[in-house]
């Protein structure tokens, strides 16, 4: 579960952030929109305790990020925009690697391997440098990451963008297991389509103000696209 | 989690083409440095043994000859060199390894490699010693400069810290995969040396002094475990893994190369010795006096005349020519003491100079470490020389002695070997490690503290670098 409560961030007297409140509960995916400078990444930083809020709190399954992040960060995984990994590794050596660090070292060989097709990456893929993985596979690599982490809150910063439909689509549906599975998710993004189709909650932000929250199942896509140019546009 | 960070970091690296390029590199050159060493080490070792032995053979087998005739006959002493000067050749290519010990004078050392360089030699200009201290630190530079900025910019920083990984064991354990790096580079360099040092031994290994070996392998271990927290701290603080690389560079090259020129110039700024000449002609001014040595003479003369109650010397039952040799003797040692000991002095001053200028530099610490663990360092040489000298004077007093029992008046006195076998053969023990250790605590304090500083730094670098 994810909690804001009156978060507010200033950077040297901008607001990036204006007493955002918002509950993620498990199994649900809430979808942050809103323009670039809107505050979403912002909002994932302060989870991750990246950054330190100027007030208010951001809380994981009710602990506060500020007073114990080591503690929060069990229960969090995290996907930016390109899951980055280290290219002199195999794909398994990364997930091995990013597994250990957070907390798990003991999976075998056939566990990790095991990740891998949960997430739909060939077997072959798994023990290839990563040099050679595309974006798709990045993203699929931080799912497994997440999913061997047995992360119970998922923070995603634009996960899809430059995806092809296809690989997109499959990310989706990786995240729809995921939140059916129990786990609250978090995802800020430009893809309003993406929004629709695996949110079950959408939440506008401009001007680090969250200005809007509806349930996906409200409206139609082109309803919802409707709404966001409509406070998109003064 | 510390170790698996450090495997991690080690496995990358060994997968990295530029990492393996430079190990190869720096595998070279410090082979070869050692290969030069030992060469020039068993080289030299051979000539001392044979040159030791025959001085000694030339000196009992003189021919019947008055004794003060076999004083300027004279003998060699040869330093002996520790099997680590094959790491490290220190000062004695410079100051020389060998002197002659005759009557009347104390000699400068003579055999002076660096007037007189072989080929092998200019080959492996660069000593193991220097490439420990120069080029290793070089190589921790480029190994560790970007291996915190660069996961930064890759963005893998961010996806770390998401994880719950404590800063600490991030730093602690790249630290400790860049170690682990360092010395697999360096494992085949030690092993060789290791197994130079048993060749060149006649009891095995052990023969040597193993205590001086461990301590030698722990300073360098401290030296680079200073190298990898300050350059891994710089990576942590810098804006950009460029900005790390020339500051971790600007800081190399000032350790290495600039300030060791820079403290040379500042002791003998605080502590200048006299040019050689200057030197020699002020010692030679004070031993051309013979006023002292005639008065002392004369006391001398007038006490044993009356001690034996007679008129003349001739009438005396020993001969005076030896007492007159002897003071003169005397007199001339007062004379070396007093110039060589203040010359020896601004040395030492000069040297404690620069093991306090390590606090600058650490590579400066590690020098004089190096060379006195190596025993080629100026304390040590000056321990030889006063040993030397010592038995220089001894030489001198045996032969004297001899002269003032034997020589009749009027009459020439011829002694043998039996005179001569009675000078002991030159017997040097090179001072204990303990010794060597006293005389560096102030090195060895400033490598501490950088040890200390240097960690510090590096963990506090870690703990407020920022994410992106």
């Amino acid at each position: 579960m994810l909690e804001a409560t009156n978060l507010t961030k200033h950077y040297n007297g901008v607001t990036a952030l204006d007493s955002l409140t918002l509950t993620v509960e498990p199994g649900e995916v809430f979808c942050l929109l809103g323009a670039n400078g809107a505050g979403k990444t912002t909002t994932i930083n302060l989870f991750l305790n990246f950054i330190a809020p100027t007030s208010g709190t951001a809380a994981i399954n009710g602990i506060d990020v500020v007073q114990q992040p080591l503690e929060t960060k069990k229960y969090v995984a995290y996907i930016p925009e390109t899951v980055m990994l280290y290219r002199n590794l195999t794909g398994l050596e990364n997930l091995e690697y990013f597994a250990a660090l957070a907390g798990r070292p003991d999976y075998t060989r056939d566990q990790l391997l095991g990740f891998f097709q949960e997430v739909g990456l060939a077997g072959d893929a798994a023990d290839r440098r990563v040099g050679t993985y595309s974006k798709g596979m990045r993203q699929k690599v931080g799912i497994a990451i997440a999913i061997a982490k047995g992360a119970r809150s998922l923070l995603l910063d634009e996960p899809t963008s430059g995806l092809d439909p296809k690989a997109s689509n499959e990310f989706s549906d990786l995240l729809k297991r995921m939140s059916d599975s129990g786990v609250a998710v978090l995802m800020a993004t430009h893809d309003l389509f993406r929004a629709k189709e695996s949110g079950t909650r959408v939440g506008i932000m401009k001007h680090g103000t969250l200005v809007a929250v509806h349930g996906t199942d409200e409206f139609g896509h082109a309803d919802l696209e409707r709404l966001y140019l409509q406070y998109m546009h003064d | 989690m510390v170790l698996r960070i450090a495997r991690k970091e080690l496995v990358e690296m060994m997968r990295d083409g530029r990492f393996r390029v430079l190990s190869a590199i720096v595998l070279a050159v410090s082979l070869v440095s050692l290969l030069a060493g030992w060469k020039h080490y068993t080289d030299l070792s051979r000539q001392h043994e044979t040159a030791a032995a025959s001085t000694r053979e030339q000196w009992v087998n003189q021919p019947e000859k008055n004794p003060h005739s076999a004083a300027h006959y004279g003998v060699y002493a040869f330093k002996p060199k520790s099997q680590l000067a094959i790491v490290d050749t220190g000062i004695d290519p410079y100051m020389g390894v060998a002197v002659w010990l005759e009557a009347h004078r104390q000699n400068e050392f003579k055999y002076r490699p660096a007037q007189d360089r072989t080929a092998v030699q200019r080959f492996g200009e660069m000593t193991a010693g220097e490439v420990l201290q120069v080029l290793l630190p070089l190589f921790v530079v480029l190994m560790t400069f970007s291996a915190f900025s660069g996961e930064r910019e890759q963005g893998t920083l961010r996806q770390l810290l998401s994880l719950g990984v404590r800063r600490r064991d991030l730093m602690m354990g790249k630290a400790l995969g860049i170690a682990a790096a360092l010395g697999l580079v360096l494992v085949p360099s030690v092993i060789m040396g290791v197994v130079a040092m048993a060749l060149t031994l006649e009891g095995g290994l052990l023969a040597g002094d193993p205590m001086r070996a461990v301590l030698l392998v722990a300073v360098y271990a401290a030296y680079f475990a200073v190298m990898i927290a300050l350059a891994l701290g710089v990576s942590a603080w810098a804006a950009s893994s460029r900005l790390a690389l020339v500051i971790l560079l600007s800081f190399w090259f000032t350790n290495s190369l600039i300030a060791s020129r820079a403290v040379s110039d500042l002791a003998s700024a605080l502590h200048p010795t006299p040019s050689a000449i200057e030197f020699q002609q002020a010692m030679q001014a004070d031993l051309d006096d013979r006023a002292p040595v005639q008065r002392r003479l004369d006391e001398r003369r007038a006490a044993l005349l009356r001690e034996y109650n007679v008129d003349t010397i001739d009438a005396l039952p020993i001969a005076f020519s030896g007492i007159s040799l002897q003071e003169g003797e005397e007199y001339a040692n007062l004379v070396f003491d007093r110039h060589y000991g203040r010359l020896f002095d601004l040395y030492d001053r000069q040297n404690r100079v620069h093991q306090l200028a390590g606090v600058v530099a650490p590579m400066l610490a590690v020098r004089s470490l190096s060379m006195g663990l190596a025993g080629t360092d100026f304390l040590q040489h000056r321990d030889f020389i006063r040993a030397a000298e010592d038995y220089r004077r001894d030489i001198q007093r045996i032969l004297n002695g001899d002269i003032v029992r034997n020589q009749k008046p009027g009459q020439v006195y011829l002694a043998g070997r039996a005179l001569w076998e009675e000078v002991p053969p030159f017997d040097y023990e090179a001072p204990a490690t303990s010794w060597v250790l006293a005389a560096y605590t102030t090195s060895l304090l400033v490598l501490g503290l950088w040890m200390a500083a240097a960690v510090a730094w590096m963990l506090r670098a870690g703990a407020t670098a920022r994410v992106d």
